[in-house]
């Protein structure tokens, strides 16, 4: 077991593409890492970069100490779980699974019974002399991992596992790779797309974008306090509703403005956001989908809507609302550090419980939690939060 | 169908009926003996030059495997500069004629004092089956998702250890295709056994063929029979690899 160490990394390939940029990151011993973000993020390259399947241009990776820039992979004492297995096709399940220990020469006696512990694990035992082809994705998916179990490396490295799956079993082989990861206590790189998978599976998440890792915490810390208004749409589905918000001061009051409604802002936003200098100006104002509801009372944040869409989907209902804003997407006018300008619909969804009464065309007064508020810098896209002490 | 087969299978049955007739039986149109079988191993030294052939099939054949096993690991696998480039020029190889570069090839090999011996006409085979089986291989392993060479990677093998352990296995259509097609080429070639393989002692069976058919008086029934006695092998490979042979040469259509 190791501690894995990315210090100011950075991956640039010919031609001048910098897929990963300035990365600092450090997965602790045990710890499950989940890496995710949109297609062409940089994640993947940064776990090829500890596998020693990618050169490192800049900065150094340690695994356990040691900087691995010039080690060979097979030095290196990491295994690799691919998206699509990398099975060999002519060896049986229980070949693949020995076949690491066979090349470093593990005496056969050895072999076997590691084989055959990863199997019980895995519940493979009964399919150790098949080949690859004669077994499902979900099998396959989890030779994959008994190859990299029986190897009982200092690191396990992932690399979109459960995206060949179908959907019930990718929630089966999460909890499965989870339980595994957490009796085994090897720290953990894993790459994925599916904000899902980060939520459920890791221990913290890392959240990356066009090379840039924006975020590192634990999901519900990186659920709660998006630094971003990128995490913040990133995490969450339906993402946060990002609404371009006036903000001004009447009679001694911070009154948030969308459209032409409008709220007090409680007071310990003063605190605890770093607001001031926007108030006559705009901000980005943020809420989660489940912070809005049908208001049942004359308490607290309300505001009017337009039911634009209804969405049932047996548990709860999604409700496209209108505020009456400016309608379609909002960007901002000052580019991100990464280059890409903010994005925002105007468009609101809130979710609603299953028995929710709503139609489309609907008028409704919506609730808002005013103890999840979220505010972004308009032009950065960067959270108004103060840090937390 | 039935045409087809008719059409390919009726000059084999001609060189096994006239096989079995004497020369005299063969003008008289009728009548069976087994005279020519007879004379054949007394009239050239039939043995010997199946073992010469032998000896330049497989020894070519194992060189154009070597060689388009490494090099289209190569070009599928590794990145380096101008390796499109290298690959094209080597294809495009394909396309030159035996018959165009032979003069400067007999030249060159007679420079080199290699026209008496196998190993100048192994040369030369292998020097025009080696771009077909680069591509070939090429075309095959570019076929092995590179997660398979990384995962032999991370399991503790260099690109040696991938390319024999894990790739060579995988490859077996690809091999048994490359050597039955070289296999045909090179039993079935006269040319270059004749100009290459100048010592008598090391013949090999189609330049005893010609050289039967090139005497004063030829006997059809025993050149009959000698031909046979020569596709006989080529025919046998053929047919035990068929079925890879199929799977092979789709390679680069099917995905």
């Amino acid at each position: 077991m190791a501690e894995i160490v990315f210090d100011r990394v950075v991956k640039t390939y010919a031609g001048g593409v910098t897929a990963v940029s300035d990365l600092s990151l450090t997965v602790a011993e045990g710890e499950f890492m989940v890496l995710v973000g949109p297609s062409g993020c940089g994640k993947t390259t940064a776990l090829r970069m500890v596998a020693g399947l990618e050169e490192i241009t800049d900065g150094t990776v340690a695994i356990g100490g040691t900087v691995v820039n010039n080690v060979l992979p097979k030095d290196r004492d990491i295994a690799m779980v691919f998206q699509n297995y990398a099975l060999y096709p002519q060896m049986t399940v229980g070949q693949n699974m020995g076949f690491a220990l066979k090349v470093r020469n593990v005496p056969k006696a050895e072999i076997d019974r590691r084989v055959r512990e990863a199997a019980q694990i895995l519940r493979l035992t009964e399919y150790l002399d098949r080949r690859p082809k004669a077994l499902s994705g979900g099998q396959r998916q989890r030779v994959a991992m008994g190859r990299a179990i029986v190897r009982e490396p200092r690191a396990f490295l992932m690399d979109e596992p459960l995206s060949n799956l179908d959907a019930q079993l990718r929630v089966e082989m999460r909890t499965e790779i989870t339980r595994i990861q957490r009796m085994l206590g090897v720290a953990t790189i894993y790459v994925t797309h599916d904000q899902t998978e980060a939520m459920t599976m890791g221990d913290r998440v890392a959240v990356m974008r066009n090379g840039v890792l924006h975020q590192v915490a634990a999901p519900q810390d990186l659920y709660d306090h998006p630094v971003n208004e990128f995490v913040a749409g990133f995490i969450g589905s339906p993402p946060m509703n990002l609404i371009v918000a006036g903000l001004a001061e009447e009679a001694g009051e911070w009154v948030v403005r969308i459209g032409d409604q409008s709220f007090v802002l409680p007071r310990s936003y003063r605190a605890s956001h770093r607001l001031a200098p926007f108030v006559g100006g705009r901000v980005v104002f943020g809420i989660r989908p489940e912070d809005l509801s049908l208001a049942t009372g004359e308490e607290g944040v309300r505001l009017a809507a337009v039911v634009e869409l209804r969405e049932a989907l047996g548990s709860e209902k999604l409700a496209y609302l209108s505020f009456g804003a400016d309608e379609g997407i909002v960007e901002s006018e000052t580019p991100t550090d990464d280059g890409a300008p903010l994005r925002r619909r105007s468009r609101v969804v809130a979710r609603l419980g299953a028995r929710a009464d709503v139609a489309e065309g609907q008028h409704v007064t919506m609730s808002l939690n005013d103890a999840h508020f979220h505010f972004f810098d308009p032009d950065t896209g960067d959270t108004l939060r103060h840090a937390a002490p | 169908m039935t045409v087809m087969a008719v059409v390919m299978l009726y000059p084999f049955a001609v060189m096994i009926v006239t096989s079995f007739k004497s020369q005299a039986q063969y003008f008289a149109g009728s009548g069976t003996s087994t005279q020519s079988w007879r004379q054949l191993a007394s009239t050239m030294p039939i043995y010997q030059q199946l073992l010469n052939s032998t000896i330049v099939c497989s020894a070519s054949i194992a060189l154009i495997l070597v060689v388009g096993v490494m090099a289209g690991f190569a070009f599928a696998k590794l990145q380096y500069r101008f390796a499109n480039l290298i690959f094209l020029g080597i294809v495009s190889a394909m396309m030159v004629p035996l018959q165009s570069i032979i003069m400067p090839e007999f030249v060159n090999v007679a420079r080199f004092g290699l026209t008496s011996s196998y190993l100048g006409a192994v040369l030369v085979y292998a020097a025009l089956g080696t771009p077909f089986s680069i591509f070939l291989f090429t075309t095959y392993f570019r076929r092995v998702p590179d997660e398979l060479v990384e995962a032999g990677i991370c399991d503790g093998l260099g690109y040696w250890g991938v390319l024999w352990r894990l790739a060579l296995p995988m490859a077996l259509p690809a091999i048994a295709t490359v050597t039955v097609l070289q296999f045909i080429q090179i039993w079935d070639d006269l040319l270059v056994g004749l100009l290459f393989l100048q010592n008598p002692a090391e013949r090999p069976i189609t330049v005893g063929l010609a050289a039967l058919a090139a005497g004063r008086t030829t006997s059809i029934p025993l050149l009959m029979a000698g031909s046979l006695v020569s596709a006989l092998p080529a025919m046998l490979v053929y047919l035990g690899f068929q079925r890879f042979l199929v799977r092979g040469l789709t390679l680069g259509i099917d995905r």
